[in-house]
């Protein structure tokens, strides 16, 4: 089987390492990209594993640096560099390639482009006489018309995105996402299907064999962790006319990812108040196989969100999913959207040690924690100037026509903050059973002063999540001062800004920028990811943090975050309880939510696999926008996974 | 009217139809060997002690001013590892319908409702029954073992829409062995759930070598007919909550089996 054969590693010994590549000094960095990439191509070696019928692999690992440090930091002083400078997060309209074929392309295409569409074009042919020679004719016959031409059925289509995808990953560019699949390859099944060629069967098979091609090649590209590389996809969602877009190929993505629970591609699912209860529980028996999919984004909310910051309607309406949660368009959109994050909580830390003792009343405190957003906006996006980013000709070719520049920053540790402004408004400036000294210096010294406090603070004190006005209306302020703050400005691209509720790897790193904070959270705890509980909140249960969550003004701050809601897997032990599960996605979306993160857990199987990782392998956890084989993650991923779980509804 | 509750759970999903919030009652006058909320057993409030989390730092020891830890002699909002917490709150009927009626969105929305649990719901039949009252807009359900007086097993099952009884052992002496009770009354309230047009479950807890014998259930399965039952797998973590209240779990050493035993019955299905 070719899914045991890949997740036994057993292409690794194709492999090889790409050696020294002669890239000249003197040439243009844009050169340079193209010139590593035509030797890319041609370094590559044809390999048809046992069985597959979508093929193209990688058998040189590792792409030699093309900008030297000297030259990097050059750039630095000049420019900012988000992240490693090269393209990522964009997700080009696969389905107008696929209709067109490469050779259209070239005749738009300047002289990089062209150059790399030949080389595309050369390491297909070579597969196709690799095809050849192993007698394997179907694929030999799968590579005639693409990838010079437009793809005639379904398996030439998926053959034609699995070389469209290798390639972009192979020039360098990142978190690379297929955008809406079921849109765009479902034309091409319909037609096959229609002529009799497949059967739902026969068709699930195929796709199963192209859902495997995005694990084959997957550990090369890692993130901050193995499983981090964004592939991922979407499913369903309104159209331009707006009605719903669900069909047999949607549904047959489901079953594929159920079936194969490998950790690409992830999957997400566009819904909305109005789709149909049985595609609510399509998904949650998805959720329910335990791999962290799907992740639902709320079109009501996304599309209007997405216009109000600059996205002509029907662009919005077309909207992916980037790497893990933020929105972005096909095609049209060169937007950042993971470009800064504000941390809440420092916020609220700075504000609390530089303003409270002179706040006579809390609405005054409120006052200075917005000053200091305001502030932190600011800071924030005043570096965010000159951006250069590394050349990519080949993405050029696919998306020529970029209309979008917008820039995307998450806002993080919300609960936290919430939690913290709500301590400080009971004991400071209610209740007054705290004096403001003491409070300072509590959380200064990470309560080891007036440590009395700690238990009162973190555990005896009302938290976000639990469905009380008073509490959440604090993260409701919060959020619209953040992004009324971000709407106000341009970009350096002539862009927006768009504020956002996710915290990817910063729950961790601003965590451990601020110490301790008021809501009795001590010093080197993580924050919640994404838009969630505070990891240590005593909640009801999942219907209080669905209402606490659903309260804000998402429409505003479409930047995408999601809240995270963990069941034991108990919990969705049989049928019935899928139809459950879907019942309570459709109240959060109902209720306004934007985005909404299932996960599955057994937590008694992650203890054991810290102890016996050999025992468990294929063991799979959701992290923030990605899920990964639990085993193969860092401990304090690990850890923070489990800590989660001490609140599991 | 004042009850005794010990928790309210969200999104219970195996506690009738669609996703419900469960109340759980306190106080109990079955003794069942294997119960797994030992904290229903007793009407009166309870210190539970997290003993895993204790640094002994000895801050609980501290003299405080809180009414509710008088009786303890410990303080259970100083623990900074959140280690003591008290089972048992007393609640009026008013209160308890406020923030189950809070929940009216969202429960109407997923087709779920309220269910009573515990403990024995019915020992506390008067509160239970105030509380319905109040918020009768909701789908209400009921777990009980169905050990108690006729007129509270009545006056219950006819204000609620579901009922979930409790069928454990049919010999009487075992039952009293093993639960503390006989069954008699228990067998006559079912007589009444049958006839009273309700809709309702059966529910067999599996307990190794005690009620999941080929004899009993065959038993049960004479008794209940065609009516659809439910038969609970034996939770290996049901002994958990005992050390917490100083209390012994008598059952600690059994396995869950994975035997088929729907084969015994007309219509059950396996939890």
């Amino acid at each position: 089987m070719l899914k045991e054969y890949i997740l036994n590693k057993e292409h690794y010994k194709f492999r090889r390492e790409a050696g020294v590549v002669d890239l000249k000094d003197s040439d243009s960095i844009a050169e340079r990209v193209c010139k590593r990439f035509e030797k890319m191509c041609a370094l590559e070696t044809p390999v048809i594993l046992p069985g597959e019928k979508i093929c193209f692999i990688r058998t040189v690992k590792n792409l030699p640096e093309i900008i030297s440090d000297e030259e990097w930091i050059e750039i630095k002083k000049k420019h900012f560099v988000h992240e490693s400078g090269f393209v990522s997060n964009m997700c080009p309209e696969y389905g107008e390639i696929i209709k067109d074929g490469l050779l259209k392309r070239a005749e738009f295409a300047d002289e990089y482009g062209k150059r790399e569409i030949a080389a595309i074009i050369d390491l297909a042919d070579r597969y196709r006489a690799e095809a050849e020679k192993q007698g394997r004719t179907d694929i030999a016959e799968s590579l005639v018309n693409i990838p010079r031409y437009g793809a005639a059925n379904f398996r030439e289509a998926l053959q034609f995105l699995r070389i469209l995808h290798y390639a972009l990953w192979l020039e360098g560019s990142y978190h690379n996402t297929v955008g809406r699949f079921d849109k765009y390859m479902y034309p091409y099944l319909k037609k096959d299907m229609d002529g009799g060629i497949y059967t739902e069967d026969s068709a699930l098979e195929l796709l199963e064999d192209f859902f495997i091609s995005f694990n084959k090649d997957s550990d090369l590209y890692t993130g901050v962790q193995q499983g981090d590389n964004g592939q991922s996809m979407v499913l369903g969602g309104v159209d331009e006319n707006g009605n719903y877009v669900f069909n047999l190929l949607s549904k047959l993505c489901l079953r594929a990812s159920k079936n194969l629970m490998m950790i690409d591609p992830k999957i997400n699912l566009r819904v909305n108040k109005n789709t149909p209860m049985e595609i609510f529980e399509l998904g949650s028996e998805l959720t329910k196989a335990g791999l962290g999919f799907p992740q639902y984004s709320n079109d009501d909310i996304v599309i209007e969100g997405l216009e109000r910051v600059g996205y002509d309607r029907r662009d919005a309406a077309e909207y992916a999913v980037a790497a893990c949660w933020e929105f972005i368009i096909p095609g049209k959109g060169a937007d950042i959207p993971n470009i800064g994050a504000l941390s809440f909580p420092k916020v609220v830390n700075k504000a609390m040690y530089e303003h409270l003792m002179s706040c006579e009343t809390f609405d005054d405190f409120e006052g200075k924690v917005y000053d200091e957003i305001a502030k932190e906006c600011d800071s924030i996006c005043g570096e965010i100037k000159d951006i250069w980013t590394i050349p990519s000709p080949l993405m050029k070719v696919y998306m020529p026509e970029i209309k979008y520049h917008n820039f995307g920053i998450h806002g993080t540790g919300i609960a936290t903050a919430t939690d913290s402004l709500y301590a400080i408004k009971k004991h400071i400036y209610e209740i007054r059973d705290i004096q403001k000294e003491e409070l300072i210096e509590a959380v200064q010294s990470d309560f080891e002063l007036h440590s009395e406090l700690l238990p009162k603070l973190r555990f005896h004190t009302e938290k976000m999540g639990n469905d009380i006005d008073r509490v959440d209306n604090i993260a409701t302020g919060l959020l619209k001062c953040f992004s009324d703050n971000l709407s106000k400005r341009k970009n350096c691209m002539g862009g927006s800004f768009r504020a956002g509720t996710g915290s990817a790897m910063y729950y961790l790193w601003h965590a451990n920028e601020i110490g301790a904070s008021a809501d009795g959270r001590r010093k080197g705890e993580p924050f919640g990811t994404n838009f969630s509980p505070s990891l240590f909140a005593k909640i009801n249960g999942p219907f209080s943090v669905i209402k606490s969550f659903t309260k804000q003004d998402f429409v505003n701050a479409v930047n995408g975050g999601p809240l995270t809601l963990e069941f034991h897997h108990s919990m969705v032990s049989d049928d019935e309880c899928v139809k459950k599960v879907a019942a309570l996605v459709k109240a959060y979306i109902t209720f306004g939510g934007i985005q909404l993160q299932l996960n599955v857990v057994n937590i008694e199987k992650m203890r054991d696999a810290q102890k016996h990782p050999e025992k468990y392998p294929q063991l799979v956890v959701r992290i923030w926008g990605w899920s990964a084989y639990f085993v193969e993650l860092d401990k304090e991923f690990q850890n923070h996974v489990i800590k989660r779980q001490e609140y599991t509804l | 009217m004042n009850g005794t509750i010990f928790d309210i759970k969200e999104c219970s999903m195996h506690d009738g139809p669609g996703v419900r919030v469960t109340v759980f009652l306190k106080g109990c006058p079955l003794r069942c060997m294997w119960c797994h909320n030992p904290e229903g057993l007793s009407r009166e409030p309870q210190l539970m002690f997290k003993e895993n989390r204790c640094c002994r730092c000895g801050k609980c020891r501290i003299k405080c001013n809180h009414d509710i830890c008088q009786r303890f002699n410990r303080c259970v909002y100083a623990c900074p590892n959140d280690c003591l917490s008290v089972s048992g709150k007393m609640i009026g009927d008013a209160e308890l319908a406020e923030s189950l009626l809070k929940q009216k969105n969202m429960l109407q929305f997923i087709n779920g409702g309220v269910t009573f649990s515990g403990g024995e719901p019915l020992l506390q039949w008067e509160f239970v029954c105030a509380v319905i009252d109040r918020i009768s807009e909701l789908n209400i359900a009921i777990q009980t073992s169905g050990f108690a007086e006729s007129n509270a097993y009545r006056s219950v099952v006819d204000k609620v829409d579901f009922v979930m009884q409790d069928i454990k052992i049919m010999n009487p002496e075992k039952h009293k062995l093993y639960t503390g009770v006989e069954n008699s009354k228990i067998l006559d309230n079912i007589d009444y759930l049958k006839k009273s047009g309700k809709k309702f479950v059966f529910r067999v807890p599996l307990i190794p070598d005690i009620t999941d014998t080929e004899e009993n259930l065959k038993e049960i399965s004479k008794f209940v007919g065609g009516h659809r039952t439910e038969l609970m797998r034996y939770n290996t973590f049901a002994g958990v909550k005992y050390p917490m209240l100083g209390m012994k779990y008598k059952l600690s050493d059994r396995e869950s089996r994975k035997d088929d035993y729907t084969k015994y019955f007309e219509n059950a299905v396996l939890l």
